[in-house]
């Protein structure tokens, strides 16, 4: 299941074939589309990988498929394929946030090179969002009270301060305190603070 | 005097044109004039009144000739100016009437025109009135389009013994067209160049395709054989579709050489000179700015040759372009291009185009024709490629050599077009 996917969307099918039996040889796993539609219709975002597409294909251009994935939010590395004097092509795609391109004819080295980078970019983007969505699950699980004190703490407020400010005994925060250190299964203080820290500066994201 | 008057009026009606304003008073003054003779018959006034009337006449006459704005003249049978008004002196840039009356007119009509303006003389003098335009050099070394509207002039007995001319400077009028046209072949020059530049680019990113194919499903091969761990039989699918894909890319090629033989439809006698010169318009220009001397050599008794004439441009365009690249590209200090149209055997024309280039690499003299093959920094190797496709859809062949000198030479034939008539003719009897 996490095992890295090659997708290739390619209309020249012979095109996509080789490109298959070629990236069989450093043993990922190859999906080839016929179409920009077709890989819109069949792929599953789930899969980590990357994506290899020509820039120059009838009906969706590899472009449009590029604008239909950012404005999906689905953010798989891709590296586009260009032909002899597309040049302008490849810079409007890297403009628009493509990973890498290449020009035909490529290298086969320089291909799968730049598809290993790209899985592992990937790999490191769907960690940090595995973190993300793992401490958001963390601080979902928290009750509104427990919010309000772990955001007390983390500004580095002693626990008489905080029950002071919320109008509650200083026995009652403690049991709150030991309360959000246990679901945020932080060993100390400061781990709450990074936590936190990360947490703000995501939602500026 | 009085019938030569009559006539000098009756051919500046004739003339019409620019003198609509003079012309109506010469109507009437005609009309006073004829008025003048019947009351000579009728009132049988006398003599001497009747020859002042026709002084006086003759005296208006003249003021408006003289003071006419456009040059008026006549001119004898053998090109003698007999008579030039003063518009017509400023014309032809003489100070005074003695620099020009009396002399021949060809003393100021260029070269190239002098034929064609004895030709239009003898047809005045055949009684023609007619509109002709001529290069002019003047007294002054100053180079002028004329027009002239001429007519004859009869003497009392109908013969002729002047031409009438009233002429006037369309050197303007001249260049404005001839910006037109220059304009107009350079918008062709750019619509065959891009049509010629697309057909290219496509046909290079068909190409491609099955080449990318070939090279993944190749190195794939290598990579494995490599790692070892793979058995024979694991190579035979991968190396047919290489085989298909070898077979798609010379399919591409073939359909390329079909489009090139598909317009063997539009094949016309064609005047190879005509071709060479068309396309020396285009590229003039171009030849000029990297300081290259284009020069022609072409047989002037060069029978026709079955041609469509837009695709042997291409070629010679194609061939100058390549020779003035080369030059250019090898920063040759002498630059010239020497184009020769020769009768070639007995039923061919060859057309020579040579360089003062670098010449070509002897080792690699039997590839230029070939696809993709180029020396060109930014060139895609296709120029002589097509060029030897239209060539030998002509039934004419391509030779490329290095010249004693140095320098590039190129060579085409081309069927004269009786030779191939004949041919279809036996070809036809042969199938009924």
């Amino acid at each position: 299941m996490n095992e890295p996917t090659v997708f290739i969307v390619d209309d020249d099918l012979a095109v996509a074939r080789s490109l298959h039996w070629l990236i069989d040889t450093v043993r990922l796993r190859v999906e080839t589309f016929s179409s920009a539609q077709a890989f819109l219709d069949g792929f599953d975002a789930s899969k980590p990988g990357c994506l290899v597409l020509d820039v120059r294909m009838p009906g969706m251009s590899g472009l449009d498929l590029q604008e239909r994935l950012a404005a999906q939010r689905i953010n798989i590395p891709i590296i586009f394929i260009t032909g002899h004097g597309d040049v302008q092509m490849a810079v409007r795609a890297v403009q628009a946030g493509a990973f890498d391109f290449v020009e035909k004819p490529f290298n086969d080295q320089d291909l799968l090179d730049r598809i290993q980078k790209a899985i592992a970019f990937n790999s490191g983007e769907r960690d940090k969002e595995a973190q993300r969505a793992q401490l958001r699950a963390l601080f979902a699980g928290l009750t509104p009270r427990e919010r309000e004190v772990l955001d007390m703490v983390v500004e580095g407020m002693s626990n008489k301060a905080v029950a002071n400010a919320l109008g509650l005994s200083a026995k009652t925060v403690e049991v709150h305190r030991a309360k959000v250190m246990e679901k945020m299964r932080a060993r100390s203080v400061s781990d709450l603070v990074k936590m936190a820290m990360q947490r703000d500066a995501w939602s500026k994201l | 005097m009085n019938s030569e008057g009559d006539m000098l009026l009756l051919a500046l009606v004739v003339l019409g044109g620019s003198l609509v304003a003079a012309l109506t008073l010469l109507g009437v003054l005609l009309l006073r004039l004829r008025e003048a003779e019947r009351r000579v018959s009728e009132k049988e006034t006398t003599h001497e009144s009747v020859l002042d009337r026709l002084q006086e006449n003759e005296y208006r006459l003249r003021t408006i000739i003289e003071s006419e704005p456009e040059c008026v003249k006549l001119q004898a049978e053998d090109g003698t100016v007999l008579e030039i008004n003063p518009a017509g002196l400023r014309l032809v840039d003489a100070n005074q009437a003695a620099d020009i009356v009396g002399r021949q007119i060809y003393s100021i009509v260029a070269p190239e025109c002098i034929d064609s303006y004895r030709e239009n003389m003898r047809r005045v003098f055949a009684g023609e009135a007619l509109v002709y335009e001529f290069k002019a050099i003047t007294l002054k070394n100053r180079i002028a389009w004329m027009e002239t509207h001429a007519a004859p002039l009869r003497d009392a007995r109908g013969n002729i013994y002047a031409l009438l001319g009233i002429t006037r400077d369309i050197t303007e009028h001249k260049q404005a067209e001839e910006q037109a046209r220059r304009h107009q072949t350079e918008l062709a020059r750019v619509a065959r160049l891009s049509t010629m530049g697309e057909m290219a680019t496509g046909i290079a990113h068909e190409l491609n395709q099955p080449l990318s194919a070939i090279a993944n499903f190749s190195r794939g091969c290598i990579r494995r054989l490599r790692s070892g761990g793979m058995s024979p039989n694991e190579l035979i699918e991968p190396l047919e579709e290489v085989c298909a894909q070898a077979e798609r890319a010379s399919d591409i090629l073939r359909h390329v050489r079909d489009f090139v033989r598909k317009s063997e439809s539009q094949l016309k006698p064609m005047d190879v000179n005509q071709i060479v010169r068309a396309v020396i318009k285009f590229t003039e220009h171009e030849a000029r700015q990297h300081r290259t001397l284009v020069r022609l050599e072409l047989d002037p008794h060069l029978p026709k040759v079955l041609a469509d004439a837009i695709m042997i441009e291409q070629v010679v365009c194609n061939l100058v372009r390549n020779a003035v690249e080369a030059m250019v590209e090898a920063n040759s200090p002498r630059r010239e291009v020497v184009i020769h149209t020769r009768r070639f055997a007995a039923q061919a024309v060859e057309v020579e185009i040579a360089d003062t280039g670098p010449g070509i690499d002897a080792a690699v003299i039997d590839q230029v024709f070939d696809q993709f093959f180029t020396t060109k920094r930014e060139g895609v190797g296709m120029g002589l490629a097509i060029s030897q496709s239209i060539i030998e859809a002509h039934g004419g062949r391509v030779r490329a050599e290095s010249g004693r000198d140095g320098g590039a030479i190129l060579r085409f034939t081309l069927q004269l077009s009786e030779q191939q008539a004949h041919k279809r003719e036996r070809a036809d009897s042969l199938h009924s």
